[in-house]
């Protein structure tokens, strides 16, 4: 197996299921290369797919989980690189505060959920957006120093971040659209593969 | 004439001029209420400052120094007399709050002498020296821009410093006017920080403007006997009860109520202790409500037996509390009836109907597993481990309650084929948390290693609000709106206003969107309105669920249909209302 034919493998488990252009965003690779990647992942069985959306079968995930350590090895010997992803885990927590804080709000002793009435109480979520997106750029930059592909994840949460200015919502926590949790949500699972981490929430 | 506005309440400078902080506290003044003194650089100094190539000129200066004085005055303190110090907030104020503006600078005017004055004053050196400490750090991270991990209670205010000085090579003065000065020009810096450009570019406000410069002098809720902080809301912000409910916690300061690092008491404490300033403070409370129209939400202090009101917003409330207080602030005369069905949205409406589970059957029944409530609801399903099983049967028409681990992406899928998610890891803020909140699906995350397979093919009832997983199917309660006290007549409100007629049942043809899905993407759920609206207009009559939005209601309007078929009128009828 070639690199990217391997990559488009971990790309489509990251994401669970796509199409190439799916799969290609996330890894900041050609489309129609990843098609080919996909494809052949199909005719080795280790994935399946219909109508142009692909996941991974269960032999795709156990060659994955075989081929990690070896591919990945010098990610995971690399002391910056893992520092990193430390950092990475402490900036998740407060970004899973913050999203917290998006869609819930509090009221009295206990929290409600947020109905997005109140514009100062967002707009003050969004401008903490901007501040966290500032230490991601830091800690994720370092990572990327390391491993570039891990890059593509800080362009992807960048374009979510200027959907948020630009007024569109969904793209904080949005589940069916390539919010700011959703791209940081795959960059996490693509760490703790990289790594071999075992996820702790 | 100054440059600088006192913010006596003599006057009320528009919150164009002023910002919003500064609009507020001139608000409160010119009611009556006693506001720690501040003054304000007002807006178009900032255009002049930049205009200059980002200086301040002497009369400013000098005026901004008069307005000191004027704090000083009226509190009796000094900026940076260890004896009887004054320390001041700077925060920045825009007429529209935007991002990359300057946070504010609290505690600003603490020095070594001032730091072991205060504490002397207070007999509380660890408070003299943590207060110091942050205010470095404050003052470091935003004035001077250092890159500094998040505050953490510890360090000494010189160690701050040091790391400070590492990052960015410039030292925090140990004058107060300094401070004072630095600070200031911060805010004015960043209304041309990239992002506050980067935004006022995508919304095309207008280069022209700034932001105006509020200075407060802090008042101390820990100075012995007699002092305190708390926060009052006019109302029960739960469930909505018309009496004043609020916390309040004796010696405490700033954010030590809003922290939790404290424990707190109920007003009763306040009452016991200090009646006079409780009368007073809910005579305050009720004046701002009044004025206000809506139910308030009010931090204040107590420094050394007299009452200062630091905030007051509209507070944030249930949605049981939303629809109770628009209906009595409209019985009370604060509001009209057209205000009351503008006020409660269709959403809090919809919670408020949320099938639940009555305390007796919550009593009687058997409790799986508990852990922490992640997202409100609840919902009954066979427990299933894997997301893609999850899927599979849920689009054969079963309702399955996914139980797992704990979530990654890949059972993203399996959780919107869900009905309700259960995790053994995690707590509220978790991934699979801030995902089922964005799916609106009742979960209970963090239940214990082991308890999802232990799941595994039982019959469950999740109620996502109180944290609980019970055994087998609950028999859950209905709320209709014409048995409900206050929905019942919000609803009344709703029909007269409503153009659009909404009924449960009708005889004529009606057009399915629950069968047509062609105006929904399927894969982002976006309702694509110009399609929706195709499909309504000529209609005699539609129902659907995709009706019961904001794209639903806008698509109503513009097709001219004019009955609407749904199980629940009053929140199609808010949604119509609000167009």
């Amino acid at each position: 197996m070639s690199d990217l034919d391997f990559l488009a493998l971990h790309g489509l488990a990251v994401r669970k299921h796509g199409g190439p252009a799916t799969v290609a965003s996330l890894l900041g690779a050609d489309e129609a290369a990843v098609g080919v990647a996909l494809e052949g992942a199909v005719a080795n069985g280790y994935a399946a797919g219909a109508k142009g959306i692909f996941m991974v079968a269960p032999a795709g995930q156990a060659y994955l989980a075989e081929q990690y350590p070896v591919v990945f090895a010098d990610a995971r010997g690399d002391e910056a690189f893992v520092n990193s992803y430390e950092r990475f885990e402490k900036v998740n927590v407060d970004l899973l505060t913050l999203m917290t804080d998006w869609q819930t709000m509090p009221a009295g002793g206990g929290r409600v959920s947020n109905d997005h009435s109140d514009v100062d109480y967002d707009q003050g979520i969004i401008d903490r957006l901007g501040s966290l997106h500032e230490r991601a750029e830091r800690v994720i930059g370092k990572a990327a120093d390391a491993q570039p592909r891990v890059g593509r994840y800080l362009v992807r949460l960048e374009e979510a971040y200027d959907k948020v200015l630009a007024g569109d919502r969904d793209y904080v926590s949005g589940v069916r659209v390539d919010s700011y949790h959703t791209v940081w949500f795959e960059l996490h699972e693509d760490l703790l593969r990289m790594l071999g981490r075992t996820r702790q929430e | 004439m100054s440059r600088v506005i006192f913010l006596d309440g003599s006057s009320l400078p528009d919150r164009d001029i002023i910002g919003g902080k500064a609009w507020s506290v001139a608000r409160m003044r010119s009611l009556g209420l006693r506001v720690p003194p501040a003054f304000v650089i007002p807006v178009d100094e900032c255009r002049r400052y930049h205009d200059a190539g980002r200086k301040f000129d002497d009369e400013l200066w000098n005026d901004v120094l008069s307005g000191v004085r004027a704090i000083e005055e009226a509190t009796g303190r000094r900026l940076g007399d260890a004896a009887s110090p004054l320390l001041v907030s700077v925060r920045s104020g825009a007429a529209v709050s935007m991002p990359g503006m300057m946070d504010t600078v609290l505690n600003l005017g603490i020095t070594d002498e001032v730091e072991s004055g205060l504490a002397q004053q207070t007999g509380d050196t660890k408070y003299a020296r943590e207060t110091h400490a942050r205010f470095c750090h404050q003052f470091g991270d935003i004035v001077l821009k250092a890159d500094l991990d998040p505050y953490v209670a510890g360090p000494t205010a010189d160690e701050v410093r040091a790391l400070v000085l590492d990052d960015v090579g410039e030292s925090i003065p140990d004058d107060p006017y300094a401070q004072l000065r630095a600070a200031i020009s911060a805010v004015f810096d960043s209304w041309e920080s990239a992002r506050a450009r980067s935004y006022r570019k995508h919304w095309g406000i207008s280069e022209i403007g700034g932001t105006a410069v509020t200075v407060q002098a802090m008042v101390f809720g820990n100075l012995g006997e007699g002092s305190g902080t708390g926060v009052l809301f006019t109302r029960n912000p739960l469930n909505g009860d018309p009496t004043p409910y609020g916390e309040w916690l004796p010696g405490g300061q700033g954010d030590d109520v809003v922290g939790g690092t404290h424990a707190v008491l109920q007003l009763n404490a306040l009452l016991e202790k200090m009646p006079a300033v409780h009368t007073e403070l809910l005579s305050w409370a009720n004046t701002l409500e009044q004025e206000n129209r809506e139910v308030q939400d009010v931090e204040f202090t107590v420094e050394q037996g007299r009452l200062y009101l630091l905030q007051t917003r509209t507070a944030k409330r249930s949605p049981d509390a939303a629809v109770r207080i628009a209906v009595d602030l409209v019985n009370e005369g604060l509001i009209t009836e057209d205000m009351a069905v503008q006020r409660v949205t269709a959403e809090q409406v919809d919670t408020v109907l949320l099938p639940h589970i009555s305390a007796e059957t919550a009593a009687s029944a058997k409790v799986l597993v508990s852990g922490e409530p992640a997202c409100p609801g609840v919902a009954c399903g066979i427990g299933v481990v894997d997301p893609d099983e999850t899927e599979r049967r849920a689009q054969a028409g079963e309702d399955i309650v996914l139980v797992r681990p704990t979530t990654s992406p890949n059972d993203v899928h399996g959780m919107i084929a869900s009905v309700a998610v259960v995790t053994d890891l995690g707590g509220s803020t978790s991934h699979a948390a801030v995902v089922t909140r964005a799916l609106g699906r009742p979960s209970v995350v963090g239940v214990g290693d082991g308890a999802a397979m232990s799941m595994a093919g039982k019959l469950l009832t999740v109620d996502g609000g109180a944290g609980k997983v019970y055994e087998g199917r609950l028999p859950l309660i209905a709320t209709e709106v014409d048995e409900h006290p206050t929905l019942r007549t919000l609803s009344a409100w709703a029909s007269e206003r409503c153009a659009i007629t909404v009924v449960h049942e009708f005889a004529g043809s009606v057009v399915d969107l629950d069968a047509d899905r062609s105006a929904v993407d399927a894969e982002t759920g976006k309702i694509d309105v110009e399609k929706l609206t195709a499909l309504l207009t000529g209609a005699e009559a539609a129902k659907g669920g995709v009706l019961n939005s904001p794209e639903g209601a806008q698509a109503i309007m513009a097709s001219g249909i004019t009955t609407i078929v749904a199980p629940r009128r009053l929140p199609i009828q808010l949604r119509l209302i609000q167009q």
